[in-house]
């Protein structure tokens, strides 16, 4: 991946952990910094696309570094912490984070983290999302199904880019009730089934069994991306 | 009104009750003095009347009955009688250097005061004459009293108006000290009170009491500081175990994952993993129960929907893996109703995790969980159910009873549990633990949807 990212943690073990972890899930391009000082200087020098930022660090903390950086860029951030109190999780999204993970974290969680910034930070030209029986273009908002082309709704492309930001994971009925209705989503579940209805007319092969936008009984729904497991 | 009002009412009322019984007491006392007094005296049984009665005129010759003498000698006492003219017409044991004739002048000093030092007592027959009856100097005292009546009425008046301000003055006196007593004491009580609830607030420590202040000062301090001891030092183990762990999980995913190397290698990988995940569970526990214990995290109150919440809990477990031997699912005890209550969604989440990780810890061979919410009567319910290995009876029964939550013995129903208590009782709510029919464990937890938010 063309990704460049920069990676600021004190720990110099975990540090490397870092670069094996991202190294491994196909990113190539890493710069490390081991304070705040150089993390301030590899961001105006190397210009990443992505920061993975620790907060408690020595001299001048991740938070301090974060502020710096808003003060000019909309670089997207996440930052790692070792406490996990929710009031540094509130000051991390104030100051400007993108997203925030506490430490201990499964290498999977970061990834995935980082995947979803990237997604939305740096739009693909054309992204496309593979199915079983359909290919959608997020960025037309249709589905490509037997040679046939359908345009999406603008709740249905809603709908289908949330389910598909979590690809492989449950998202819950009141998630994606929010998603399309605001907060005040009460008594949108009817809706929201039409929507989704509507959505399998367009992307499954057979509507009455879906393979690729599933139903998680009483949960809520979940999208399998083509050659995932399901 | 607060105890400690309470405690000053009471003692304001039975002030006023001891006075009243002073008061009564006193008066009670008075009497009987002046009771024991007049029965102590000699001269009650002597009556001028009827030792006049038994002195009688028989020819021109005053003659007195036994009776008389009699009274006379009792008494040691002496007698005369006078007639118009003021001349002692008859006499028993009239001592010698007194007079036998008076003038009107004499007779009307004598029967205020005393005749030459003796005290007399004087009755005026129906015959005009005047009887004397005189005792020993120095065993009757005379005192003669006259006042104009407007000066009495004024005396009187004064009297009563002079006993009931000081009545009044006593009542305020007592009033403001009492006031003055729960001034200095109220702030003391307090900090008592605060100290019980672990939210202590220094006092000030000036005024009379300002050594008991400072005491419980350094009493609020030394708990305070213990406390928060205690809870930084469980915070700074939490925090300085998160960077190793992160690198115990980073690698040991890494080498789960690693194709390259041999099965057996990466299922031991997934096992450090797997137990890694764990510790972190632990650890992030630890946290919480103690910041919910020393009231250091905050109830984010709004109000939430306990469904949706459920769902969330359950889909974020599978979403993590649900390892195969276990089956988890998520119903509605009224589909398509909400069950709205104020809480704090974080906190609710955390408790149905516990509640669903507590199944799968106690059951590693693999059970069916089932999370069912909803609302009903003015409640919203949740159950968690497994059809596992469930709970002898004595354990139900110690947790039913809030004992044993906190052992975490072989992580035995421990802390994860502490935690589900807590954050239940910090919504208002009640946790109960059931044997699931026919074997498993059922935990039943409710929430009055007007329920307040209140420190764990």
């Amino acid at each position: 991946m063309e990704h460049k990212i920069l990676l600021v943690d004190d720990d110099r073990d975990l540090l490397e952990m870092l670069c094996s972890i991202f190294q491994r899930a196909g990113y190539t391009d890493l710069v490390t910094a081991s304070s705040g000082q150089e993390a301030l200087q590899a961001w105006r020098e190397q210009q990443p696309a992505l920061i993975v930022l620790d907060v408690m660090m020595p001299g001048m903390d991740g938070f301090e570094v974060l502020r710096e950086i808003r003060r000019t860029s909309r670089v997207p951030v996440l930052m790692l912490t070792a406490r996990g109190e929710v009031e540094d999780r509130i000051e991390g999204l104030e100051i400007g984070a993108d997203d925030y993970l506490p430490k201990p974290f499964l290498p999977k969680e970061l990834l995935l983290r980082v995947g979803a910034i990237l997604h939305r930070t740096y739009p693909e030209p054309h992204r496309t999302v593979e199915l079983a029986a359909s290919t959608v273009d997020l960025e037309k908002a249709e589905v490509w199904k037997d040679g046939e082309r359908t345009p999406l709704t603008a709740k249905e492309l809603q709908l289908f880019q949330k389910l598909y930001e979590n690809a492989g994971r449950i998202v819950t009925t009141g998630i994606l009730c929010e998603t399309i209705c605001g907060e005040f989503w009460q008594g949108y579940e009817s809706t929201l089934s039409t929507h989704i209805r509507h959505l399998r007319e367009k992307i499954e092969a057979n509507p009455s069994k879906p393979v690729s936008l599933v139903t998680a009984k009483g949960l809520g729904y979940r999208l399998n991306l083509r050659g995932a497991k399901s | 009104m607060n105890p400690v009002q309470r405690f000053f009412r009471r003692y304001i009322f039975s002030t006023i009750g001891i006075l009243a019984l002073f008061f009564v007491v006193n008066i009670a006392l008075v009497l009987s003095v002046m009771i024991a007094g007049y029965m102590s005296g000699t001269d009650n049984g002597l009556s001028v009347r009827s030792v006049s009665s038994h002195v009688t005129e028989q020819g021109g010759v005053w003659t007195a009955d036994d009776t008389a003498l009699a009274l006379l000698r009792e008494h040691d006492a002496w007698a005369m009688l006078l007639d118009e003219s003021g001349t002692v017409v008859w006499e028993q044991g009239l001592p010698e250097e007194l007079p036998r004739s008076y003038t009107s002048a004499e007779v009307a000093s004598f029967s205020r005061w005393y005749l030459q030092d003796y005290p007399v007592k004087v009755w005026s027959r129906e015959d005009s004459a005047l009887m004397v009856v005189g005792f020993e100097a120095g065993t009757l005292v005379k005192y003669y009293f006259s006042m104009e009546t407007p000066s009495l009425m004024m005396f009187l008046m004064g009297g009563i108006a002079v006993f009931v301000f000081n009545l009044l003055l006593m009542i305020f006196l007592m009033l403001r000290n009492t006031r003055q007593v729960e001034k200095a004491m109220s702030p003391i009580l307090r900090g008592i009170q605060d100290l019980s609830r672990g939210n202590y607030q220094p006092l000030d420590e000036g005024g009379e009491l300002a050594e008991i202040n400072a005491g419980l000062n350094r009493a609020g301090d030394y708990l305070m500081q213990k406390d928060n001891t205690r809870a930084e030092w469980i915070r700074g183990v939490s925090h300085d175990i998160r960077t190793p762990l992160s690198m115990v999980l980073g690698y040991a995913s890494e080498l789960e994952d690693d194709a390259a190397l041999p099965p057996e290698a990466r299922q031991q990988a997934g096992m450090i993993r797997r137990q890694g995940e764990r510790l972190r569970s632990l650890v992030e526990d630890l946290n919480l129960t103690t910041k919910l214990e020393y009231a250091l995290q905050p109830i984010r109150r709004e109000s939430v929907d306990l469904v949706e919440i459920g769902r969330q809990a359950v889909s974020e477990v599978l979403n993590s893996g649900l390892p195969e031997q276990y089956e988890l699912e998520f119903s509605e005890e009224h589909p398509g109703s909400t069950a709205r209550m104020q809480g704090d969604a974080a906190l609710l989440r955390r408790m149905l995790d516990n509640l669903i990780r507590n199944c799968m810890v106690h059951n590693p061979r693999g059970c069916h969980i089932s999370v069912t919410v909803g609302a009903e009567a003015g409640r919203c319910t949740c159950t968690v159910e497994d059809d596992g290995v469930g709970m002898d009876a004595a354990r139900l029964d110690a947790l039913n009873r809030e004992a044993d939550v906190a052992s975490t013995q072989g992580g035995e129903h421990g802390l994860g549990l502490k935690l589900v208590r807590q954050i239940v009782r910090a919504h208002g709510g009640t946790v109960q633990f059931w044997q699931a029919v026919p074997h498993g464990l059922e935990v039943f937890v409710f929430f009055s949807e007007n329920s307040n938010v209140k420190h764990a």
